[in-house]
């Protein structure tokens, strides 16, 4: 790079090179690239093992597990935005996503607009809300440990489910939507533009838009170092108080998009988002609390193993197996026995990175121990938990 | 039957299950405003005693068919175990849950805790709703023989009959925490909530404190279900240990002072006496109100609980800082 004439190109070169530095692929992300190709890869030759023993039929329980997961997906993202950066589990996050449902609802019923309006409004309502709730209650409760914010947030839910309880009736209401057929493809499996395409891009969108707001904007870099160390980015000059606003406004819009989206695959009512809450956490505990990354597989997960374990409850529903009763009822019990799973084995989650003062042994570990009978020095001296 | 008494027999009603409900809120104060442990599955223990206790204590029930329906189908049961067995088996089943779930969970942060014990309640719950030959299903387990059966049924004499018992359990169960929380080994907890490290420092095991409390805390919120069990004489799962529950729990406890268990009790008073006076204003509303009623009062549990953690998180009766001496 010597001389005046090609310092020139080089700098060109540069310029070129920061403005698609969001398409350069350093190793890290190639080596998560590789390993994300060899998980579908192989989630794909499941399904077609699944589709070769059971009939192509079956493989409609993984399509409803991916337009579930593709829910759950942005559900999780703005869930696990907030936990990372103020630090708490918001109990109130399902309702928030009724309340979405409900001002889309009002846009596209009452004000007799298309959803897509819907869509907008809610999101742009949801994210205010979002930044009051943070002003009135959330902000006064920093300091207090995660279990103060906790409870305030159970509070914030039941006033807004019982809210809309008392002045929308408990009835069920469906959107006004153009009405599509499925388009069969064999019997038993069908695809459906809203149900099947909508959830699934609008899934994919959020999660790409918030890798982008993460990783190339300052916001997000701010608010990957606040969920990372808030003192160390408060010394770093980070206003703190606005990447918080930020994330409230960013986690209600996306609970608001992923209420509409369960509208649209069900029916709205007022428990509608209270009932998939612990779906939600489930998705994001699974991936690793405080990562949207994490958040992102832990909800692909989640969906898809409580739809695809239908098949494997009806089976143990026939009485020649077990004769379970009402079997398929048991599918939403399924991730929460993957999260209690995850808890035991991987506290930090799938993706998670895990904490460098998190204790050595885990329960397995220490009951193989137990039965060895042996307790190492590192087990006695060990620290407990991972710390308030 | 006379207007007065039927009238006390509603208050009567209102003290049994405010007893019930003292009893969950002991059993949380114990695990939380004592140990720090925050339990959001206080709906699944109460779920697990009622049930262990429907079961042991109800004489055998055939399914009862009319008309080719099912009306109450058969479930488990037909032990008719005397209720002291049965409240016993409660308390094992539950503490042995809570055993269960703590050993995994008690070693993760307190929300981590938080969201383990609430899906395990909805686990239990979905259990309890689709298991129908063990646990009735939705209809749930009726025809629970009542404490003491009076032959002309009289349900003044029942309500008061649980009230002296629930009563005296009650009591009991005051004056055995109030002198463990106050021996050495409450006093490791209350040391283990403040400063868990501190405490270990000092050479306490706390995950074996944190264990015992939390199962401990489980078994008494078994009791709580054993004596729901026989203040209703029905239980159905979808109502009565529904999330909703254990909110409550949680804000009797706050409002009462966690960390006190006479704070507890009156916060069991209080806060179902607010449900218990809507739901009798309930009858005084005009029709199209009544559900509105019932909304509105959930949603001042909501107020309630965001204002008391803003700005009185200590409560109404505040924990008793014993000096050292």
């Amino acid at each position: 790079m010597a001389g005046t004439s090609t310092s020139e190109s080089a700098e060109e070169t540069r310029a070129w090179q920061s403005r698609w530095a969001a398409l350069r692929l350093g190793p890290r992300v190639r080596r998560q690239l590789l390993r994300a190709i060899v998980v579908a890869a192989i989630f794909l030759a499941f399904c077609a093992l699944l589709g070769a023993l059971f009939g192509v039929g079956i493989l409609s329980y993984t399509l409803a597990g991916l337009r579930v997961g593709s829910i759950v997906i942005v559900a999780a993202i703005g869930l696990s935005l907030i936990y990372g950066i103020r630090g708490f589990a918001n109990f109130a996050y399902g309702d928030l996503m009724t309340l979405g449902a409900y001002v889309a609802l009002l846009v596209n019923l009452f004000g007799g607009i298309n959803l897509v309006a819907g869509f907008v409004v809610a999101f742009v309502t949801l994210g205010a809300f979002g930044i009051v709730l943070e002003l009135l209650i959330f902000r006064r409760l920093e300091g207090r440990g995660p279990v103060a914010p906790l409870v305030a947030s159970v509070g914030v839910g039941l006033i807004i489910q019982n809210g809309i309880r008392a002045t929308a009736s408990t009835q069920q209401w469906n959107y006004d939507v153009t009405a599509i057929g499925e388009i069969p493809i064999v019997p038993g499996l069908g695809f459906h533009w809203i149900r099947d395409f909508a959830t699934l891009a609008i899934g994919l969108s959020f999660m790409v838009s918030l890798h982008v707001l993460l990783k190339y904007t300052n916001l997000g870099k701010a608010m990957r170092a606040t969920a990372d160390n808030l003192e160390l980015a408060k010394a770093t000059g980070i206003d703190t108080k606005r990447v918080r606003y930020a994330a409230w406004a960013v986690s209600c819009s996306f609970a608001s998009t992923a209420g509409i989206l369960l509208g649209l695959i069900a029916v709205v009512k007022p428990t509608m988002g209270f009932e998939v809450l612990l779906l939600i956490f489930a998705a994001v505990i699974v991936g690793g609390i405080g990562s949207p990354y994490g958040a992102m597989l832990g909800g692909l997960v989640v969906g898809l193993s409580q739809e695809m374990s239908v098949p494997l409850l009806l089976w143990l529903g026939r009485p020649e197996v077990i004769g379970l009763e009402h079997a398929t009822a048991y599918k939403v019990a399924v991730p929460f026995f993957i999260m209690i799973g995850v808890l035991l084995l991987r506290p930090w989650g799938i993706a998670g990175r895990q904490p460098a003062f998190a204790p050595r042994t885990f329960f397995v570990e220490r009951l193989a121990r137990v039965l060895r009978g042996k307790r190492t020095s590192a087990e006695r001296a060990e620290g407990d938990g991972r710390g308030g | 039957m006379a207007i007065d008494t039927g009238l006390l027999t509603n208050i009567g009603f209102y003290v049994s299950i405010a007893i019930v409900f003292s009893v969950l809120a002991l059993g949380f104060n114990l695990q939380w405003g004592y140990t720090g442990l925050f339990n959001a599955g206080i709906a699944g223990f109460f779920l697990v005693g009622a049930y262990v206790t429907a079961i042991a204590i109800t004489p055998l029930s055939q399914p009862l068919i009319i008309g080719g329906v099912t009306v109450v189908p058969g479930h488990l049961g037909g032990y008719s175990l005397p209720f002291v067995v049965g409240a016993l088996l409660a308390m094992v089943a539950s503490g042995l849950t809570a055993a269960l779930i703590a050993i995994p969970a008690l070693r993760l942060r307190a929300d981590y805790l938080a969201i383990a014990t609430i899906a395990f309640a909805e686990i239990l719950r979905i259990f309890a709703i689709n298991l129908e030959s063990t646990t009735g299903g939705t209809i749930g387990l009726p025809l629970i023989p009542p404490l003491i059966q009076y032959v002309p049924a009289d349900p003044f004499l029942s309500a008061v009959t649980f009230v002296a018992i629930g009563g005296a359990i009650l009591l009991a169960l005051l004056l055995v925490l109030q002198f463990m929380v106050e021996s050495p080994w409450g006093r490791v907890l209350r040391a283990i909530r403040d400063d868990e490290e501190a405490t270990m420092a000092l050479g306490k095991n706390a995950y074996r404190y944190k264990l015992q409390a939390f199962a401990l805390g489980g078994a008494i919120m078994g009791l709580a279900g054993a004596l729901f069990a026989v203040a209703l004489l029905y239980i159905e799962p979808s109502g009565s240990f529904a999330p909703a529950v254990t909110f409550s729990v949680w804000v009797m406890v706050i409002v009462g002072g966690a960390g006190n268990n006479r704070g507890a009790i009156l916060g069991a008073f209080l806060i179902y006496g607010m449900e218990w006076g809507s739901v009798q204003l309930k009858d005084l509303a005009p029709a199209q109100l009544r559900d509105t009623i019932f909304y509105i009062r959930i949603m001042i549990i909501g107020v309630l609980l965001i204002l008391l953690i803003l700005f009185r998180p200590e409560g109404v009766l505040r924990e008793r800082k014993r000096a050292l001496r």
